[in-house]
């Protein structure tokens, strides 16, 4: 059976999913556990728009990751953590997307409803659930990064330095992978685009014919 | 140059209100927390103390808050809809935009200062029906329904004493706004009681092999192929099979973009332009509102509007006209 949702990306994420594929996702606990500290300290009635769901769990599912993450969205105690597969949990909904493209989600820079529209972002089971976290992370400014680096202190300076660097050499990975794919795929484009050109060619004849007059039956007799 | 015409963009949340201000909205329009307004979703709209805040920034910088107060009031139960007429008085909103008459009359003689607009839930789209509202409650503006065709809004403009404010972009409805009950029909729940078309709690999405089908309380809605854009689970954008033939019977997901027929509007006599999408998030609301700032002051300066790709943002990625240049009969 097919994986569910959009095909990852060739990105860093996929690369680094790979390599981290064989450590177990518990050691992701403590950055996930400060990463929510700050968002909740930073925004803190970000999860009250959830008190009219009960029970709100989701399951969020990077394409592009070895691990889902299982969001426990309890106004009260909110918590994050991740695991190796959905399988077991019993989530009122999934959602699921490339790690970057989630991330943007998360920061408002991408719209959401033109994520679905296109397929690049999946969602199933209680859309409710769905609804009250895009407009719940819409709702406040979250910059994950800066939110994370203000419970540094005077370590935030120096850590905010070293986050450009590992930006900067991850945008480079990136354009580098784009160049890469664009260099695989691009006979099977090359192919794809004359097929496309063959179709359209054949889709006006279809046209043309079916705008044409049709033509009366040729009558026996001659005319009357 | 002529004055540029109001550009009214949406919110449904505080940092939408921020994102469409500073991207150049001049008025913002958003609702409660709560049944009072047709985009009544999950997570979404405003507190009392949200909104005296958003109206504050606004304010500061020199933008208007309009309060959609524009579902029906529940038989008997018509508190909360006072309420909401009240707290947009109190804080200071600009207007609100009403759609029952028994709230406009209440509006009217409770806080007769402030202005009063007809929501597009109303219906009027014809002058009888807006000089009627103009002369019994005092309104001021009338969203118009996305029924009539640039010829009809010029003729129309010409006959009534109001304000006009037409929709530019975004979800199209192409049902008597305010009497709709398909929502109603499959969920019982409804858009102008509940304020929620096809609400989220009914809503199921299912993979099925690639494909993704869309479900509506017990009503199948579509199914989309692998890669095939999507649109929003509503009945009237439904792709259903009758004779033997699968088609959409009402409507396709698309959305209306009319950004080009500006400068025929501005003509057509109309004094504002609303932007639909309280459910959306701020980045559509930044980038929307930016690319109509830009296009609303090309054409007051009597420029050519600049195009802007907002085909990403649009449902099924596809954008239409709509009834303003309408082709078929």
């Amino acid at each position: 059976m097919p994986p569910l949702g959009p095909p990852p990306p060739l990105s860093p994420v996929l690369l680094a999913g790979f390599l981290v594929r064989p450590l177990p996702p518990i050691l992701l606990q403590p950055v996930l556990d400060l990463a929510m500290m700050a968002i909740r300290r930073r925004h803190p009635g970000l999860f009250e728009r959830f008190s009219d769901i009960q029970n709100p769990l989701l399951v969020i599912d990077p394409v592009d990751l070895p691990l889902v993450f299982r969001l426990d969205a309890d106004p009260l105690s909110p918590r994050l953590s991740a695991v190796r597969d959905a399988g077991d949990l019993s989530a009122s909904a999934t959602i699921r997307g490339p790690l970057l493209t989630l991330m943007e989600l998360l920061e408002g820079r991408i719209d959401g409803d033109g994520l679905f529209f296109s397929r690049e972002l999946s969602i199933e089971g209680d859309t409710e659930v769905v609804v009250a976290l895009r407009n719940a992370i819409d709702s406040v400014e979250i910059d994950i990064i800066g939110d994370v680096l203000s419970l540094l202190g005077p370590l935030a300076g120096p850590s905010r330095n070293a986050v450009g660097v590992a930006q900067g050499l991850f945008d480079r990975a990136a354009r580098d992978l784009q160049s890469l794919r664009a260099a695989v795929i691009a006979p099977a484009l090359s192919q794809g685009e004359f097929q496309a050109a063959r179709l359209r060619d054949l889709e006006d004849k279809v046209d043309a014919a079916a705008r044409r007059p049709a033509r009366r039956p040729a009558q026996k007799g001659g005319r009357r | 140059m002529s004055a540029p015409l109001e550009l009214v963009c949406p919110a449904g949340t505080p940092a939408a209100l921020r994102a469409a201000v500073n991207a150049g909205a001049d008025s913002v329009y958003l609702g409660f927390r709560d049944e009072t307004n047709a985009r009544n979703f999950p997570g979404l709209n405003f507190s009392r103390s949200e909104l005296a805040e958003g109206i504050r920034f606004a304010h500061d910088h020199g933008a208007r808050v309009l309060v959609a107060i524009n579902t029906f009031p529940e038989a008997g139960n018509s508190g909360p809809w006072h309420r909401a007429v009240d707290s947009a008085a109190d804080l200071g909103a600009d207007a609100v935009i009403l759609a029952d008459i028994g709230l406009m009359d209440y509006a009217q003689r409770v806080h007769p200062q402030l202005r009063r607009h007809l929501s597009v839930q109303a219906a009027a789209s014809n002058p009888e029906a807006i000089r009627f509202y103009h002369q019994a409650f005092g309104i001021k503006r009338v969203v118009l329904p996305r029924v009539l065709t640039v010829a009809e809004i010029t003729a129309l403009n010409a006959q009534v004493p109001v304000e006009t404010e037409i929709f530019v972009f975004g979800g199209l409805c192409v049902m008597a706004e305010g009497r709709c009950q398909l929502s109603s029909y499959a969920t019982g729940v409804s858009p102008n009681k509940d304020g929620a078309c096809s609400p989220a709690s009914h809503v199921r999405y299912v993979d099925h092999g690639g494909k993704m089908i869309s479900k509506l309380g017990d009503y199948t809605i579509n199914t989309f192929a692998e890669g095939e854009p999507a649109g929003y689970p509503t009945l009237c954008k439904g792709r259903f099979s009758t004779c033997g033939r699968v088609s959409y019977l009402f409507e396709e997901p698309t959305s209306l973009n009319v950004l080009h027929l500006l400068p025929e509007l501005a003509k057509a006599g109309v004094r504002a332009l609303k932007i639909e999408g309280r459910q959306r998030g701020r980045a559509y609301v930044a980038k929307v509102v930016a690319a109509f700032r830009l296009a609303v002051d090309a054409a007051a300066r009597g420029e050519p509007v600049p195009e802007t790709a907002l085909g990403a943002l649009a449902e099924g990625g596809r954008q239409t006209t709509g009834v303003y240049e309408k082709v078929w009969r």
